[in-house]
């Protein structure tokens, strides 16, 4: 790794709003179908976007409006979602849907909800999760961090371990079509299942 | 000239490679004060290349005993380690090769070579500590890699190209003593200032090429790693295996985290720099590619597989 990269890279961070990128998220769409055919790895429909959040009313009622959308939304599509706040105190709104597409809309829609109440510095992680028929107990996740803007696997396999094999095959798998982490020093892991 | 599955400059292999390199230099360094003492002697050039022929001969023919010595290496039967036996003869049927010796190593860095004179008579080394690093695919994955250096003959090839420099080598001793020792040989008297001359660049043009031929073999004995990196992913059919061996040998495997994002959140503002890996002047002595470069390798192969 060079200098400029690493410069590149640490000006990212700098700069790096954790503005929601849509045209990251919805990447997704055509890279779970590679998934799929290569890995035979299928979205269990269930996903979750992480907020660190915040005391205050101006929070508060971002989140509530997050709620409203969601409620308005499920009309649309069977969008359905609940709240969540994990031992660490972070927010998590999880999503479950039979479609990712509509998944992934939706949480573009609570990113852009989020950046407009100017809280996107509060966005952290979002969280999908896959799994091979095979074996319905393993699930495997895409982490999608906002700070780096970037996908990573995570596959944990048992407390506090997880299959990095695995996890090298679904980058090998998907690198090219999703802004991918390729520094896997920097794919830190969310345990305990929120999902 | 054995080949190891670890580049030479990792720092916790240093010993097995360090006790070969010495070796190997004690043992040129014998050379060259025989050959000198018979130079001094007043031996001719013609009886002195014999001599030194023969005994880069007597070196080539006794190159596995050689290596099996300085490394420490002990063969083992199949009692000793059947399973170890079984991974290899596995490997051999499918692949339609001979099965070499195996021999082991007693120390706990993760690491192997093969040596041999060629296919019938080689030998793949381990070392326990390999043993316990690895799972029995890795394991497959790095013993595939020797067992390809002893199929493409990588042994002969790069002492095949060490003999150009060593050559080389001869040639500057030669010109170095000839010039010194040119009165004892007979052609002393007026035109010393002449024959100093030449001498020098006699000795410049050796060191040269043994220069280049240096960094040549290195880039041949890297080129051939890349090339038993893809044999190994052949004969197994799992790059990906090799890919990890590779990675938990050197290490690098640790590099996934475990700790939570949720905890790393606070560090993150302070973003620090990676260590700068490998200058590029470390990669044109090296005789290994960077394990990265490899890594990258084995994984478009795996990619390209599924």
């Amino acid at each position: 790794m060079n200098l400029f990269r690493i410069l590149r890279k640490k000006g990212n961070y700098r700069t790096n709003e954790h503005r929601i990128d849509s045209d990251a998220l919805f990447s997704l769409s055509s890279a779970h179908i590679t998934l799929e055919t290569k890995l035979n790895l299928r979205s269990t429909g269930k996903a979750a976007i992480g907020l660190k959040s915040v005391s205050g009313r101006l929070f508060a009622e971002t989140i509530e409006e997050i709620k409203h959308f969601l409620d308005v939304s499920k009309t649309d599509s069977d969008l359905s979602y609940k709240v969540i706040k994990d031992s660490y105190g972070y927010l998590w709104i999880i999503l479950q849907c039979g479609k990712i597409e509509d998944i992934i809309s939706g949480m573009s829609a609570v990113g852009q909800i989020v950046h407009n109440r100017d809280f996107s510095k509060q966005l952290f992680a979002a969280l999908f999760q896959f799994s091979n028929d095979n074996n319905r107990k393993n699930n495997q996740y895409l982490v999608y961090n906002f700070a780096l803007n970037k996908f990573y696997p995570f596959v944990p396999v048992n407390k506090n371990e997880r299959d990095n094999e695995i996890e090298r095959e679904i980058m090998e798998t998907i690198v090219d079509e999703m802004p991918f982490e390729k520094d896997v020093s920097l794919w830190y892991p969310i345990w305990d299942p929120i999902l | 000239m054995p080949s190891t599955i670890r580049p030479s400059w990792q720092k916790r292999d240093s010993g097995l490679v360090a006790r070969m390199i010495l070796s190997f230099a004690i043992l040129s360094l014998l050379y060259i004060i025989f050959l000198s003492v018979l130079a001094y002697l007043g031996l001719g050039f013609v009886p002195i290349t014999i001599i030194a022929s023969a005994m880069i001969l007597a070196q080539w023919y006794f190159s596995d005993k050689i290596v099996l010595w300085s490394s420490g290496a002990k063969l083992v039967t199949r009692d000793q380690f059947p399973e170890l036996h079984d991974l290899v003869e596995r490997i051999v049927a499918r692949n339609n090769l001979p099965k070499p010796k195996i021999a082991v190593i007693n120390t706990r860095m993760p690491n192997a070579f093969a040596t041999g004179k060629g296919p019938k008579s080689s030998i793949v080394a381990v070392t326990t500590g390999l043993m316990d690093t690895l799972d029995t695919e890795e394991l497959e994955g790095v013993i595939a890699h020797e067992l390809t250096h002893i199929r493409n003959r990588d042994v002969l090839v790069i002492t095949l190209a060490s003999l150009f420099s060593t050559v080389a080598w001869y040639l500057m001793q030669f010109g170095f003593y000839g010039g010194l020792y040119s009165g004892g040989m007979g052609y002393g008297g007026g035109n010393r200032n002449n024959s100093g001359g030449s001498m020098i660049i006699i000795i410049a043009v050796a060191m040269l090429t043994w220069v280049i031929s240096f960094l040549i073999i290195r880039a041949i004995s890297r080129y051939r790693e890349y090339a038993a990196d893809r044999g190994s992913a052949q004969m197994t059919g799992k790059p990906i295996k090799l890919a990890n061996a590779l990675m938990k040998i050197t290490g690098t495997i640790k590099n996934i985290p475990t700790r939570d994002l949720r905890q790393e959140e606070g560090l993150n503002a302070f973003f620090i720099i990676p260590a700068l890996s490998g200058s590029t002047v470390g990669n044109l002595f090296s005789t290994h590619p960077p394990i990265q470069k490899r890594v990258e390798k084995l994984m478009e192969m795996e990619a390209s597989m599924s």
